[in-house]
């Protein structure tokens, strides 16, 4: 009799738990979603954008300009693609789709944060040489000490010794000169886990102290990717904040700097932002 | 009297005329001044042309390639800015000091300073500068011919071409400070403290 208790105790507790992740997880029909459009980016680190020879909006940026003030021109992108594509940007190859939308979610309750990225995944990297993942997504968010990080993005992690850059060493990883970010990747693997990770002085893919998990799942040809975080712990979240934050996506196999990659935008929560997480 | 008995073609030249009236002589010096002059300004204006920039190997194999490839000279206006619209200065005083300085030009020519690509190649960064020097200290004079901030309407731009343009009328900039590059490849290792004097 009394174990009868205790295992309907257990149960009980379980399905308690279990209820509770259920109601933490935001009913995504509600959450409004703004497409933010990728691309590849090519060699243009930091120090290519910074530099007034090679990019005459530096002057813009030392002047307060985001990278997204100019070149997302309501809600479209205003690049030059086809430089980005040609040789001098893109010595290794360019891949047959240069842009592609991301549907982006947020929600926040008391304890985390929700995010859900929707996209279909172009073919035709220029570099698949991920064997293990046919896609990867992931989510930069700086903190307040990045050097220009509510202007540049994820650009401040992006420098031209890291690797895959032409000629760099191909074990230095991105890093940022002051500051850090907070680093969440799904991975398409069967059974790879969440990245909880950070860029400092280097990046790591664990260590984190976001508690990140992350879901992701492909129905068709659209993948749906959900990320769940603490808001406490790492880069520091809470209501009435707004942090910039960047995504990027690798596709077919892409590995390294050949990602698509989102301008630096501000995710509001319970503040403004480019993007308002919707409180739960 | 001793002036007029030396002999020689200045004497000749200072001598007062006694065969022909001062009427002759002014219509014919009028006349001979109107051929001088016009000739040479069509022989300054020939050098103006395309066709004259481009009768050498150095600029016709290189610079001048780069160029048709830019909206400077096809575009949907038809409107064709050439060489010398943007080299060389339109009024006369600024025309004949950057003719004289061509001279210069003329000696690279005899000498054969960038008769190769690999020659053109090593010196495009400094034929470069001083063409953005020169620019620079002109305020980018034979652009404004044809462009000007007055004349711009920003809202009709692209945003990123309406943040820049309207950042470079409050700095007080001009046209050449950015649009380095637009009509020609821009050279490999451009100074940083070129760009912002």
């Amino acid at each position: 009799m009394n174990k009868r208790i205790a295992s309907l105790a257990v149960m009980g507790a379980v399905l308690a738990m279990g209820s509770q992740v259920a109601t933490a997880a935001p009913d995504w029909s509600k959450v409004p979603k703004k497409e933010i459009n990728v691309f590849h980016p090519g060699v243009t680190p930091i120090e290519w954008a910074t530099k007034k020879a090679e990019h005459s909006g530096s002057a813009g940026l030392k002047k307060g300009e985001t990278c997204a003030g100019c070149h997302d021109e309501k809600g479209q992108l205003s690049l030059d693609f086809k430089r980005l594509a040609g040789k001098e940007l893109e010595p290794k190859g360019a891949p047959k789709t240069m842009t592609f939308p991301v549907g982006f979610q947020a929600a926040y309750d008391a304890n985390n944060l929700y995010v859900r990225l929707t996209f279909k995944a172009p073919s035709g990297a220029a570099d698949p040489s991920d064997k293990d993942n046919e896609v990867k997504a992931t989510m930069l968010i700086a903190n307040d000490k990045v050097p220009q990080g509510d202007q540049v993005g994820c650009w401040a992690t992006c420098h031209q010794d890291a690797r895959t850059m032409p000629g760099a060493d191909d074990k230095k990883t991105k890093y940022v000169k002051d500051g850090a970010y907070d680093l969440m990747q799904w991975r398409s693997a069967k059974g790879a886990k969440a990245a909880d990770g950070t860029v400092t002085d280097k990046r790591a893919m664990e260590g984190g102290k976001a508690g990140v998990t992350a879901d992701g799942s492909k129905a068709g040809d659209t993948y749906t990717v959900t990320f769940t975080r603490k808001l406490a712990g790492g880069v520091a979240l809470a209501e009435g904040k707004s942090v910039p934050f960047g995504i990027a996506i690798h596709a077919d196999h892409a590995s390294g700097r050949f990602h698509h990659i989102s301008f630096g935008y501000k995710l509001g929560i319970g503040a403004d932002g480019d993007v308002k997480a919707t409180k739960l | 009297m001793a002036e007029s008995n030396k002999t020689g073609f200045w004497a000749m030249l200072r001598r007062p005329s006694a065969k022909y009236s001062l009427l002759t002589l002014l219509v014919v010096g009028f006349i001979s001044g109107i051929l001088f002059w016009g000739g040479f300004n069509t022989a300054m204006e020939a050098t103006n042309t395309l066709e004259f920039c481009i009768s050498c190997h150095e600029m016709r194999d290189t610079v001048y390639q780069e160029y048709k490839q830019t909206i400077h000279y096809s575009n949907r206006t038809g409107v064709r800015a050439i060489c010398s619209d943007c080299h060389v200065p339109k009024d006369w005083v600024h025309k004949m000091a950057r003719k004289i300085q061509a001279s210069q030009e003329v000696w690279g020519k005899i000498i054969g300073t960038i008769d190769t690509p690999e020659k053109f190649e090593a010196k495009r960064l400094e034929l470069a500068e001083h063409e953005w020097a020169r620019m620079k200290k002109a305020e980018s004079r034979e652009c404004r011919n044809c462009h000007s901030f007055e004349g711009m309407d920003t809202e009709r731009q692209k945003l990123r071409g309406k943040k820049m343009h309207d950042l470079a009328k409050k700095d007080n900039k001009t046209c050449i400070d950015c649009h380095k590059g637009i009509a020609h490849k821009k050279p490999k290792g451009m100074k940083e403290d070129d760009e912002d004097e």
